[in-house]
């Protein structure tokens, strides 16, 4: 029978599916038929109906449709609950990328609704007044614990929601192939792809069908399934393997013949035995595939992971192979699988095995290279080698030898040997030429010799050098040979120049060699490399052929000289900088720039020209094209004028930097010729200062003695000679004494005497008792109160004017005392008076006795004459007050004392004594 | 009201095994005696209180931690899709004798116990990866498990009563995703709200 089925939504004329189901229709049917709906049936009422037609061939045309049958209403919406709201579908599971018809029912019609698929709002169709449905093309994965749909009714605390459960696509299994190990089993195996488990929901299951003898199985695992060879009858199988899951399933297929898919198992048993420097056997053994299969084994020999070797071995079960051509003393891995020999399918598993082979004496010479230097007048060698490279070492180096051999004079060979550590060793020899053999040991024996022929003489060493130009490939360094007897050349450099050790390099160089480049990963820019050629002669000695010098890139100078100024004159001054290496820079001196600049002056120089430095300031520059001129004088300079300078040196590659400059100030014009006066003048007078005080008490012995000796006074002379030729020294015993003085005064005025001076007046003083020494005659009237004698020696000044001028008699008198002082009592009043001060000035108070001494001065002979011209200025000699003091109230030292019996300059009152 | 078998049963056969154990439990006869298989501890309230303050010093923790992982909405709708009205559960009265308190509380855990049983057997389903959430389920389930042994104890010693009828949350076997997710969500909201109050009252 065929069924024609139509279904309608929301009302029955709108019809949105029509299909037919045919079917046998036996007795008492009933017929199941399912369909599916795009939109939730809960949120719209569906209609169906149908009518049928006989769907039989042995029926001849024509065939009627009966009438339809009545529309049957589906109304899940009258299930619900009074819910304000209702979500669906309900936690369901789709594949990604499929559409999804979700839709909500509302109870209420005001309510405004809103939906949300991961936070974003969506926007749907509404159906009816309550229903509104939201269509979600190709859905995608989001993740296994689904995704959160929700519809809410704006202002009431409602929220509904759904879970949407996206399903990764089931995909087909890839890679799918069966094979069996021993002809019992077959193991298929396949990549099942995406996992598409979601919660509540397995992952996909896999079924091996086997079409030939329509067997089944259920897969246990996901990628892998074992099936029984039941007999040896069934050769070709055909699988089809079926992966399925909650939406739907995948399949492939796969036809082949059995021992087509022979699989081998991993031999087992892999040994190696008879191990010598460069052979060795390899056995192993394999699993028997039936009874007549034959396995092709393949034998890989590996060296540092990389395959040596490789031989292909047929065997049933064991097998064997004699492995040649290895290297001593060097690790080695056998590896060896099979696959079957008749029908290749796959290759077994490895099985492998490391070993390695004995050592074998070195089998190259080393290569020696050597250094002579003098040292304390001795000749020392030192020897370099590289190692032996492993492949020529052929085991372990123990040691190496280094004989000596004189070669001028036969002597015992010197044997030094050298750790394995070492890579050179030094030799201190004479001066003879000495041939030295360098082995390397190992276990196994010594390699071949090395040898190298040093002369005690070292020669000329010495060759001009050139400068070559690195490139980036290194230095191209050719050179002239000179002789046709070299047998080879070295080139010799170091790959840090700047270090000690300079870890010295050498390359050899066939005899037909006349250039190569040298290349080393030390290399680095602005490194000046020094490169020395050395020719190998027969006798296998070297001679230095010739010498180059290069920069890999040259580079600006990094720093400036040490510049010195010297020569500073007003109009000049001297740079240099002598002690400036030109060797060690980053590139080669070229020069150097000359850098002066000067606010006093805006022009420059001649030889200088205008140049601007990097902080757009002016200067004038001079260029020095002589890297050797390491001086340089600045002229036509103004005095006392600052300049500024800067001495820079310039490299292929540039100049040095321009920082720093240095001031000078020039002198004054005059300075040097005001030096030139005055300095001497300075020295001349300190020298006559020394001299003066050195011979300071010879002077003072000539010039001005303390006790003067009127005998050699020249002053005498002359006055003799010029006024008065009768004048002669005076002589002490000539000298009479005129007076004592005797002062008696009472204990308590000496507190008085103590207290002031001015209380003196006020006091009553006992009158001291005067024994009066005074010549006889009373009536003596000499030329004033004093008496004077002439000391012309003493006091020169007075001499010359004749007139001693300190006693001007008369204006000095006291008023109380108006009287001429020519009578004694006078002079004693006066003598009374003055001393009294002098005792108070003096604080005397413990004198008791004072004397004073008037020395007679005038010769006995000439006492008349003095006196007779009384108004005129007396000729006096000073008077001097001699009194015995207590020491303590003695301030000034009797020297002293002396010393200003004509200097000091007391009052005209102190005067009267 | 439904029991659900499957999350309270293991529950219920740890708190209540003894031999014959997969019984229902008997009812007490109103005069019966009281035994209980392991003397009670003996300072049993101050255990209880302990573990009351325990369970409420991580009952937020444990509801943050369940929301965010059910994704939007439930983080910003807490107030419509967390709201504590889980309208069957306990009463508990906190002026009560201590009896009274220790008999609502009973029933309380026992409802709790069993709630939590379903939620942590859902989220190991519905989020796998969760697996700081299935922790904090299950520390805190093994908790009220003492706790309920420890009130059991304490009232079947002191107060001699050897059985207390309980009340179980709704079965969300049945319920859809974003059901179960709601549920647990009002449950755990419920919990905070409920085991403050509790704690406080011991």
């Amino acid at each position: 029978m065929l069924f024609q089925i139509q279904i309608s939504r929301m009302k029955t004329s709108n019809v949105i599916w029509v299909g037919n189901y045919s079917t046998v229709v036996k007795r008492d049917p009933v017929l199941h038929w399912s369909w599916k709906s795009e939109l939730p049936l809960e949120c719209a009422t569906h209609f169906v109906r149908m009518r049928s037609r006989v769907d039989d061939a042995k029926i001849p045309e024509p065939r009627f449709w009966s009438n339809w049958s009545s529309w049957k209403e589906a109304d899940a919406q009258k299930s619900l609950g009074r819910d304000p709201l209702f979500l669906f579908p309900k936690d369901k599971l789709v594949e990604e990328g499929s559409n999804v018809t979700i839709c909500y029912i509302s109870r209420n019609q005001q309510d405004n609704i809103s939906c949300y698929l991961e936070g974003q709002q969506i926007h749907g169709e509404q159906l009816d007044s309550n229903v509104s449905a939201f269509k979600l093309n190709k859905v995608s994965f989001i993740r296994k614990t689904g995704t959160n749909i929700f519809c809410k009714v704006d202002q009431k605390d409602v929220i509904k929601g759904i879970v949407l459960f996206v399903s990764k696509v089931l995909e087909e299994p890839k890679d799918f192939s069966c094979e069996t190990q021993d002809f019992k089993t077959l193991m298929c195996t396949w990549d099942p792809g995406t996992d598409t488990s979601l919660p509540k929901r397995s992952s996909q299951s896999y079924t091996l069908f086997e079409s030939f003898s329509g067997k089944k199985i259920l897969c246990e695992h996901k990628n892998s399934c074992n099936w029984q060879v039941d007999s040896d009858s069934q050769e070709m199988y055909n699988f089809t393997l079926m992966a399925e899951n909650a939406l739907g399933n995948r399949s492939v297929s796969v036809l082949f013949s059995l021992t087509h898919r022979v699989h081998p198992k991993t031999p087992y048993n892999l040994f190696l035995k008879n191990v010598s420097g460069t052979k060795a056997t390899v056995t192993w053994k394999v699993h028997p595939i039936g009874n007549y299969s034959t396995l092709l084994c393949q034998l890989d020999l590996l060296g540092e992971g990389n395959v040596i070797q490789q031989h292909n071995v047929s065997i049933k079960e064991n097998g064997e192979y004699l492995l040649s051509e290895l290297e001593p003393d060097t690790e080695y891995m056998a590896r060896v699988r099979c696959a079957d020999a008749n029908h290749f399918w796959k290759w077994s598993g490895s099985i492998s095995q490391k070993f390695v082979t004995a050592e074998a004496a070195p089998s190259e010479a080393l290569d020696v290279w050597r250094n002579v230097k003098s040292v304390s007048g001795h000749p020392t060698v030192t020897l370099f080698w590289k190692p032996l490279s492993k492949l020529h070492a052929n085991g372990k180096i123990l040691s190496y030898n280094v004989i000596v051999e004189n070669l001028d004079r036969p002597s015992r060979l010197e044997v030094h040997s050298v750790p394995a550590t070492a890579n050179g060793t030094e030799l201190t020899l004479d001066q003879y030429s000495y041939q030295i053999h360098v082995t390397a040991l190992n276990s196994a024996g010594p390699s071949p010799a090395s040898v190298i022929v040093v002369s005690g003489d070292p020669g000329n060493e010495e060759a001009e050098e050139e400068r070559i130009n690195g490139t980036e490939d290194g230095f191209s360094v050719s050179w002239k040979p000179q002789s046709r007897k070299a047998i080879g050349y070295v080139v010799e450099w170091c790959d840090h120049p700047q270090d000690l050790p300079c870890d010295l390099q050498w390359k050899n160089l066939s005899s037909n060699t006349t250039s190569t480049v040298i290349s080393s990963g030390a290399f680095r820019p602005g490194v000046r490399y020094n490169f020395r050629i050395y020719e190998i002669s027969t006798e296998r000695m070297a001679n230095l052929l010739e010498k180059k010098a290069g920069y890999l890139k040259e580079l600006a100078p990094s720093d400036n000289p040490q510049v010195v100024v010297s020569n500073l004159t007003s109009h000049s001054f001297t740079l240099s900088w002598k002690d400036y290496s030109t060797d060690s820079q980053p590139g080669f001196i070229q020069g150097y720039y000359v850098y002066l600049r000067s606010k006093a002056e805006k022009e420059c120089h001649p030889g200088f020209k205008k140049a601007t430095l990097s902080d757009k300031s002016a200067c004038c520059q001079h260029r020095i094209d002589n890297p050797e001129q390491k001086t340089f004088v600045m002229e036509n300079l103004q005095p006392e004028s600052v300049y500024e300078f800067l001495v820079t040196p310039y490299t292929s590659a540039g100049s040095g930097p321009v920082d720093t400059f240095t001031k000078v100030t020039t002198p004054d014009e005059y300075s040097h010729i005001l030096i030139r006066i005055i300095l001497p003048m300075i020295i001349c007078v300190l020298l006559i200062m020394i001299t003066c005080y050195l011979k300071s008490q010879w002077m003072k012995e000539k010039c001005y003695p303390d006790i003067p000796d009127p005998y050699k006074s020249n002053v005498l002379s002359l006055i003799k000679s010029k006024e008065n030729p009768h004048l002669t020294i005076m002589n002490v015993s000539d000298c009479v004494p005129d007076a004592i003085e005797v002062i008696h005064k009472p204990e308590g005025s000496k507190i008085q005497f103590l207290g002031a001076s001015k209380s003196l007046t006020e006091t009553e003083f006992t009158k001291p008792a005067y024994l009066y020494l005074l010549p006889a005659e009373k009536n003596y009237s000499g030329p004033g109160p004093c008496i004077c004698f002439e000391n012309l020696t003493y006091n020169e000044a007075a001499a010359d004017s004749g007139s001693c001028g300190h006693f001007p008699v008369t204006p000095q008198a006291p008023p109380s005392q108006p009287g001429p002082l020519t009578s004694p009592e006078n002079l004693l009043k006066a003598l009374e008076k003055n001393y009294m001060n002098s005792l108070g000035e003096i604080a005397a108070g413990e004198a008791s006795v004072n004397y004073v001494s008037q020395l007679a001065s005038q010769m006995s002979g000439d006492k008349d004459g003095l006196p007779t011209n009384p108004p005129e200025p007396v000729h006096c000699s000073e008077y001097k007050m001699q009194m015995a003091i207590p020491l303590g109230l003695a301030s000034p030292p009797p020297a002293e004392n002396s010393g200003l019996s004509s200097t000091t300059p007391l009052d005209q009152s102190e005067h009267y004594r | 009201m439904k029991v659900l078998a499957a999350g309270v049963v293991p529950l219920l056969l740890v708190l209540h095994w003894k031999h014959g154990a997969g019984s229902p439990i008997p009812i007490t006869p109103v005069n019966a005696t009281c035994a209980t298989r392991h003397p009670c501890h003996s300072n049993l309230m101050n255990q209880i209180r302990n573990q009351l303050l325990q369970l409420n010093s991580s009952a937020n923790a444990l509801f943050i931690l369940y929301y965010t992982a059910q994704g939007e909405p439930f983080p910003n709708n807490l107030d419509k899709l967390c709201s504590p009205n889980v309208t069957d559960f306990p009463p508990f009265h906190a002026n009560g004798t201590e009896k009274a308190r220790l008999v609502e509380l009973y029933r309380i855990i026992a409802y709790l116990g069993a709630s939590l049983g379903n939620i942590t057997r859902d989220q190991k389903v519905l989020n796998p990866n969760a697996l700081s959430l299935h922790s904090k389920l299950n520390a805190t389930v093994d908790v009220m498990r003492g706790l309920l042994s420890n009130v059991l104890c304490r009232l079947c010693s002191k107060y001699h009563v050897a059985h207390v009828d309980v009340a179980y949350g709704p079965d969300t076997s049945g319920k859809d995703v974003f059901q179960k997710k709601k549920l647990g969500c009002q449950l755990l909201g419920k919990y905070k709200q409920v085991i403050a109050v509790v704690a406080q009252a011991f």
